[in-house]
């Protein structure tokens, strides 16, 4: 009789508590996914990482129970670098999908068209990269109607305070530069930029003696560095996201004796060397990481999770997108539910362990309402260089006290010492 | 000094222009075909030309050959897929033909860009120069790849010459893009002078588009833009003239490169458009232009 | 003209209206979106027809008008004027380059008209990403306004668009009017000896032709809240307006309104494939060329007698 009562008791014993976990899991899974959407230009390189970056941040959250026990569901969408794309694929989203939440483009303008559909669908969005500072304005400006719209990267006036304080460490401290020009192409994100450089720069001990605009589609850069070469500058501080491989092989090959530093959106990429064929050697932009740092305890585990799902590392915007995603999850598991004015209260709460740094918000009070925080706490990005091959981290110095090195038809001023 | 690196830097871009426009303004000088996937093809061996190049460690020159070879293989399907098939259709009356080989071409054209996009993305991608390195003088530095690309599209443009002046097959193929019926009537078929035809149209553009990537580099994004150029610079010279697309094409090169230099870069493009909206006005048939 | 007037006809037409302006009513809000976008492609086709299918000008740039309109409506409503009048001043725009363009690329014969026609589209093009500080440029230009939030709405104002527009287009191609440029279109030589001003009657085609599509892409402006150059102006829009006549049959104007329709819904169909659904497309459009030249409309309405 012992041995039955015990054999109930343990079958017992393992029964009810697997009946339990069984209905809890029905009724869980009973319960329909969060869908999230991502709209990116599958096309361009830092496009396609948004949707991966996305994709993996999705895969992690469902593996440790999803959001509230629901599991989050991604929904993508290719915008082709459209602005009308973007907003067809958005009401797409809101309307027939019944998406909670948008992970978006890279591109200022794109983003800037979904700005007004988000504030009159009431859907709560954030940008992997975007960083024209008319986004957060009108976050910052008319408050209620906008404050769905998040940005998840550093805006333009910061990027250029960033490059300045760069700058100042690696051109002026190491290389004893004085005089730099600025070359950009003329696109929405480059407007407040140029403008903050060419205030920043002096202060920061380069002198502006040029500054060069060019359109996005051009394809023949050899006038554009011609003419800035006439006027002597030390350095090359540029600005491009829409090109990039173009006028670094024509740097290249015409043996354009200025470095080249600042910001270019493609040489983050870390298939750049290959398609220049390496003609970005000695090329320096500024990012968001690069491999084997670790500016938090998430990056490298993130980073060796994207090499191992998509075979290869990220650019940038994989790591913001990635974190976008978990800032959503996070204020929808505070909030206790999707509802759009709940959630943007709790995302302006977010004081996360990223993996680019702490990320953290800006509030309706501060200058750029809803963008990335800056600083040394939270996120300042890293300058990087490719040497030989590899994209090696040149800044912050005190992360990355690795030396500087040039192509040899480089030509530094006299009392240079890359060290 | 800078007109002498205006008028160097000038001649270059202009001779890989008229590369690109003699090719599709022999197509229509002798074929009748307006071909408007044109860009398409050029990109094709752009971008194949790259891949070979770096994937397959062939270099720069193997990824050349190979380039031009994908430009032929492109020109031959767009004949044998598109062209043909509209040409013989029975079901197409032939005044309309000419409009339904523009539609289909262009057609072409746009399945080829999303299918380079969809396999290469639109990253751009550039080749290793075929000779690298730099020459200075008095004042001017111009990479030697330039100089070389300039004397190839020049070597190339006076084969092409020679070819069509001085042999046999060379005078079928002026003698079909005066009055084709007549050729027929000599006994000549048809048929095969377009074959070869096309095939020159093929080398042409495999050529100016290996030639892109190793100078400026090149993306499937760039196959419209690449067409429109071609296209403008055959109008003003005139549909169907070799030397016209010639001339036009350095009038364009030169007023780009002049404009990029002495006013700004961003207003590059507007002086071939005001050249060509003069000449539509004007001379619709172009400078050079037959009809 | 009443004789043609079969009941059966009417019957149709009635049903078929019937049913499009209850469409939001039993149709998912997202094919109702499709749908819209639909009506205004299929005004963009029945201008186009009138004028190649009438008219007999191959013109391959009819997102040259489009985009005048489109644009000239964005660039106003950025400038403070409220919707009406940006929709007159983008049509008025859409007419005046109209005729700026027809006056002397209409003097030309042969492939010259279709080509400069597709140089007009490519000037445009250029201009707009040139001065890309005001247009946007290839990105797209934002609108402050729209036509309204509501996807039913929005549908009533394309559905109403498209009906009266294809009323108009339907009547004028059966009028004298359409008949003189029926004749021009197939004999210009001939028509002038009756006595016609060809040129004149070709302009006022093409001037129709501007009104309708400029308007249309204005409308459509409003609808999505951006003016951008690959939803209007790009020449892969011609082509699209160019197959979705072909394919509904040329020179019936209601068939262009047929075709865009197969081609929206089967663009969005392929959306799963990503980028490639415009290969997809594209091939598609491709083989009906090849093998249906007259287009669906075309075949179904072809004359029953032997051949």
């Amino acid at each position: 009789m012992k041995f039955w009562q015990t054999r109930c008791a343990g079958i017992l014993g393992m029964a009810v508590p697997l009946a339990l976990a069984t209905i809890t899991a029905a009724v869980a899974a009973d319960q329909p996914p969060i869908k999230i959407a991502v709209i990116a230009e599958e096309s361009a390189i830092l496009g396609k990482s948004i949707t991966d970056g996305a994709r993996l941040a999705v895969t992690d959250i469902n593996a440790k129970g999803g959001v509230n026990g629901r599991m989050l569901e991604l929904v993508t969408y290719d915008d082709h670098s459209s602005a009308a794309d973007a907003v067809r694929a958005f009401q797409r989203a809101v309307q027939q999908d019944h998406v909670s939440a948008v992970v978006s483009t890279f591109i200022s303008e794109v983003y800037l068209a979904l700005e007004p559909w988000s504030a009159r669908l009431h859907m709560p969005m954030i940008t992997a990269a975007a960083a024209s500072n008319l986004i957060t304005k009108q976050v910052h400006d008319d408050y209620d109607k906008y404050k769905y719209v998040f940005e998840g990267w550093l805006p333009s006036p910061v990027i250029a305070q960033a490059v300045c304080d760069s700058s100042h460490d690696l051109f002026v401290g190491m290389l004893h530069m004085k005089t730099a020009a600025i070359v950009s192409e003329d696109a929405d994100w480059t407007t407040p930029l140029d403008a903050t450089q060419a205030e920043c720069l002096p202060k920061a001990g380069l002198q502006v003696v040029d500054h060069v605009r060019f359109n996005p589609d051009t394809t023949d850069f050899t006038p554009i560095f011609n003419k800035v070469e006439a006027n002597h500058p030390d350095v090359l501080i540029t600005g491009m996201a829409h090109v990039g491989v173009q006028p670094t092989v024509q740097w290249h090959d015409q043996h354009v004796p200025m470095p080249m530093g600042g910001n270019s959106g493609q040489a983050t990429n870390p298939t750049f060397w290959k398609t220049t064929n390496g003609a970005a050697d000695g090329v320096i932009t500024q990012t968001g990481t690069v491999p084997g740092v670790a500016l938090t305890p998430r990056t490298i585990p993130v980073a060796e999770e994207f090499i191992k799902d998509s075979g290869k590392f990220p650019a940038f915007t994989g790591f913001t997108a990635y974190d976008g995603v978990r800032a959503f999850a996070e204020a929808m598991q505070r909030a206790g539910s999707t509802d759009p004015d709940k959630v943007v209260a709790e995302m302006e709460k977010t004081d996360m362990v990223g993996t680019l740094g702490q990320l953290a918000f800006y509030g309706r009070d501060d200058t750029y309402t809803h963008a990335m925080r800056y600083g040394p706490k939270y996120v300042t990005g890293v300058f990087l260089q490719w040497q030989d091959g590899k994209q090696v981290c040149v800044w912050p110095r005190d992360k990355c006290p690795n030396p500087l090195k040039f192509p040899s038809f480089i030509k530094l001023p006299e009392q240079a010492s890359a060290k | 000094m800078l007109a002498l690196q205006i008028l160097v830097d000038g001649f270059a871009i202009s001779a890989l222009y008229g590369l690109g426009a003699v090719g599709f303004t022999l197509m229509f000088g002798v074929c009748g075909v307006l071909n408007l996937a044109h860009g398409g093809i050029m990109v094709i061996a752009a971008l194949v030309g790259w891949w070979v190049a770096a994937d397959y460690g062939a270099g720069p020159y193997g990824g050349a050959a190979a380039g031009v070879l994908a430009g032929m293989a492109g020109s031959f399907v767009t004949y044998y897929a598109v062209i043909r098939p509209i040409q013989r259709s029975r079901a197409i009356p032939k005044v309309e033909e000419e409009i339904f080989i523009l539609t289909g071409t262009l057609l072409w054209g746009i399945m080829l860009q999303v299918g380079l996009n969809y396999l290469f993305t639109n990253n751009p991608v550039s080749m290793q120069p075929l000779l690298p390195g730099v020459l200075t003088f008095a004042g001017v530095r111009i990479p030697w790849n330039e100089v070389l690309i300039a004397v190839l599209c020049w070597g190339v443009i006076g084969l092409l010459s020679l070819l069509v002046n001085r042999t046999r097959i060379g005078k079928q193929i002026l003698a079909a893009s005066i009055n084709p019926r007549a050729l027929t009537l000599l006994g000549f078929e048809l048929g095969r002078v377009y074959l070869i035809v096309w095939t020159i149209y093929g080398v042409l553009a495999g050529l100016a588009g290996v030639l892109l990537a190793s100078f400026l580099g090149a993306s499937a994004d760039n196959a419209g833009a690449l067409t429109a150029s071609a296209f403008t610079i055959v109008i003003l010279g005139g549909l169907g003239s070799v030397p016209g697309s010639l001339i036009a094409a350095y009038i364009v090169g030169y007023a780009e490169t002049i404009t990029a230099y002495l006013i700004a870069p961003t207003l590059r493009p507007i002086p071939a458009l005001v050249i060509l909206m003069i000449v539509i006005y004007l001379r619709p048939q172009g400078l050079l232009g037959r009809r | 003209m009443g004789r043609n007037i079969r009941p059966s006809r009417l019957l149709l037409t009635v049903a078929v209206l019937a049913a499009g302006a209850s469409a939001p009513l039993w149709l998912d809000s997202y094919y109702v979106g499709i749908f819209t976008v639909a009506y205004y492609f299929g005004v963009f086709a029945m201008s186009w027809d009138l004028l190649f299918g009438f008219a007999g000008e191959v013109n391959f740039g009819p997102t040259f008008l489009i985009g005048l309109g489109a644009y000239g409506a964005g660039l106003m409503n950025n400038w403070g004027l409220p919707i009406p009048l940006c929709l007159i001043g983008g049509a008025v725009v859409a007419v005046v380059g109209g005729i700026v363009l027809a006056v002397p690329a209409l003097r030309l014969r042969g492939p010259y008209f279709g080509l400069v026609t597709l140089v007009a589209v490519l000037l445009l093009l250029d201009f707009i990403v040139i001065f890309a500080a005001q247009t946007g440029g290839e990105i797209g230009m934002m609108v402050p306004d729209v036509l309204s939030v509501s996807t039913d709405v929005n549908y009533w104002y394309a559905f109403g668009f498209l009906v009266v527009s294809a009323a108009i287009l339907f009547g004028l191609s059966r009028s004298s009017l359409g008949l003189i440029l029926q004749a021009t279109g197939q004999d210009r030589v001939e028509a002038q000896a009756l006595g016609f001003n060809v040129t004149k009657h070709k302009i006022a085609a093409f001037s129709i032709s501007a009104l309708f599509s400029g308007l249309a892409g204005a409308m459509l402006t409003f609808y999505q809240g951006t003016a951008s150059v690959d939803q209007m102006v790009d020449l892969s829009i011609a082509v699209q307006i160019i197959i979705a006549v072909v394919f509904g049959g040329r020179r019936t104007i209601l068939g262009g309104v047929l075709g865009s329709i197969f081609l929206v819904l089967f663009d969005e169909l392929l959306r799963p494939i990503g980028q490639l659904n415009t290969f997809v497309v594209s091939a598609v459009a491709l083989l009906v060329i090849l093998f249906l030249p007259d287009g669906v409309l075309g075949w179904v309405l072809r004359p029953r007698e032997p051949r």
